[in-house]
């Protein structure tokens, strides 16, 4: 055929399969969608519905207690805060060193290569082991103290690291080389072309992938047990030393309870945890909008 | 014979195992603008890129020879490479201003060279530069905008004002205006005659006639080594070489 006729029945017919297949794949594709947003939507319906009744000053002020109409999440929450604390003060600037002396600096060799396998499966240890390091590492050998956020976050960061370099080194190949050279044309350092100008591109995205690593250590609860963070606790820590709880360790404790009371607890805690993400994830989304630079 | 501003002699340039250059040995003079010809490949930006050491950014790079800047050698241990490419300014193919103000676009290399004490001294480098590179007029009541909202000619006159405001002795264009419209390369081509009383200025250029245009010197590169050096007049109607006379005669290319 030299020249394609549109109109022949054969035409119009390969014409109509290939719409019908770009039919199917929407379909497909918006069932996979409302499939998964229908499961976060049951949760959070059945969580309110449960839990809601219990979200008063009372619970969000108060702490753990044996009698579930007297239980509150502020101790929890409060452990929560400071571990995350920790944890970020101490994974954000060494994860971004981190990345940024593996993207920019590292010489290529062999021992480098070593160092990016070993850090990506690190982002992929379960995160019991990281328990078991904490417990044996800043218990036992450092000697602090238990149950403590202080631990918390330090074993959390160790988990939360790895995430935060493998995201901020993709920012960091991102920026484009232009800009490098650009900044090198003028007879600016390795080390000012990377602070003044990579850095700052790359930054966006080194935060979203550090709140998504905030985000997951929040949720972690399998570390948190073996270095003693689910005692039972009724007051919230007043340092990071203190004995101290988190939320997704309230949640599951409350849920071990036999006592039917502490179901609505239970509920109100997983509201407030959600509401502890979602605000992560909003700062995380504003922080990128406001340091997006387009170029 | 005045002095030359930049003497390269029998220069090799290796990537890993491959030869890029191989044997170049060239006098660049001052108050002229030496042009690079040449077909795709054929290493006229790699060398160019030698002559600020832009290529000890890439891993695997490796220069034999010796390139003398004023007689310095610019591969001596003593020789600091932020310092020689504040002396030895680039402007690159593709024009790629900082996504910052227009302001701190040219503020930023005298600023890392501690070239103004005050905010008045930085001013008038601002404005000295921009008014050089043409584009003062166009641009003195948004110097606060971004520099990546000017027009493509004009974020290439930003980057060479950026490149000024330095104050280099030599200029490297590497195809300064092949991402630009032909009017846009007019100005960027005047721009050029006029920087030569100023500074040394080597350009790579893809186009035979901007090489002829703005040249006084061409040189002529092919599969890594220089063929031919000379008067843009000369290699241009009376080539002494076949190969460059095949090129500029459309040959290939």
């Amino acid at each position: 055929m030299s020249k394609s006729d549109w109109n022949s029945p054969e035409a119009v017919r390969r014409l109509a399969k290939r719409h019908a297949a770009e039919k199917r794949f929407k379909l497909v594709g918006l069932g996979a969608i409302v499939l998964s947003l229908g499961f976060l939507a049951l949760l959070l319906v059945i969580m309110l519905k449960n839990g809601v009744a219990g979200l008063d000053w009372d619970f969000l002020s108060g702490s753990d207690s044996t009698d579930a109409t007297t239980a509150g999440v502020w101790g929890a929450a409060k452990g929560s805060l400071l571990t995350m604390l920790v944890t970020l003060l101490l994974s954000f600037p060494m994860g971004v060193l981190a990345a940024i002396y593996l993207e920019e600096f590292a010489p290529k060799k062999k021992w480098i290569e070593w160092v990016e396998v070993s850090i990506n499966n690190l982002a992929a240890v379960p995160s019991i082991i990281f328990g078991l390091l904490g417990l044996a590492v800043f218990i036992n050998t450092f000697q602090m103290p238990r149950s403590s956020p202080l631990v918390g976050g330090l074993t959390l960061a160790l988990m939360t690291m790895p995430v935060i370099v493998i995201s901020g080194r993709n920012a960091i190949k991102a920026v484009p080389p232009s800009i490098r050279e650009a900044a090198y044309g003028i007879g600016a350092s390795k080390v000012q072309t990377t602070f003044h100008h990579v850095l700052p591109l790359a930054l966006p995205g080194i935060l979203t992938g550090t709140i998504i690593g905030m985000a997951r250590a929040l949720g972690e609860t399998a570390p948190l047990l073996m270095i003693g963070m689910r005692a039972f606790v009724v007051t919230p820590p007043d340092s990071l030393t203190a004995p101290s709880s988190v939320l997704p360790m309230q949640i599951f404790l409350w849920s071990d309870e036999i006592d039917k009371a502490f179901v609505q607890n239970t509920s109100a805690a997983i509201i407030v945890l959600l509401v502890f993400l979602l605000a992560m994830n909003g700062i995380a989304i504003y922080l990128r909008n406001k340091f997006e630079v387009r170029w | 014979m005045t002095e030359a501003k930049i003497t390269a002699r029998n220069v090799d340039v290796f990537y890993g195992q491959k030869k890029a250059i191989n044997d170049v040995s060239i006098d660049i003079d001052n108050g002229i603008v030496t042009a690079f010809i040449g077909p795709s490949g054929c290493g006229k930006s790699t060398f160019l890129r030698t002559l600020n050491r832009m290529n000890d950014t890439i891993a695997g790079a490796r220069v034999d020879g010796q390139i003398l800047l004023d007689g310095e050698d610019i591969y001596a241990s003593t020789m600091d490479s932020v310092a020689l490419r504040a002396r030895v300014g680039m402007v690159f193919q593709k024009p790629n201003p900082f996504p910052k103000s227009i302001y701190e676009n040219i503020a930023y290399g005298p600023r890392i060279h501690g070239l103004a004490s005050a905010k008045s001294d930085m001013d008038r480098i601002v404005e000295n530069a921009l008014t050089k590179a043409g584009l003062w007029e166009e641009v003195k009541d948004r110097l606060t905008d971004a520099g990546t909202a000017l027009s493509g000619g004009q974020q290439q006159r930003l980057c060479i004002a950026r490149a000024i405001a330095v104050s280099p002795e030599v200029i490297l264009m590497d195809e300064p205006c092949s991402a630009l419209d032909p009017i846009a390369t007019a100005r960027i081509e005047e721009l050029i005659d006029e920087l030569k009383e100023s500074f040394a200025i080597v350009i790579v250029t893809h186009s035979m006639q901007q090489a002829a245009r703005v040249s006084q010197r061409t040189a002529f590169f092919h599969l890594g080594s220089m063929v031919e050096y000379g008067e843009t007049d000369q290699i241009f109607t009376n080539p002494r070489e076949t190969r460059t006379k095949d090129y500029i005669t459309g040959r290939y290319g």
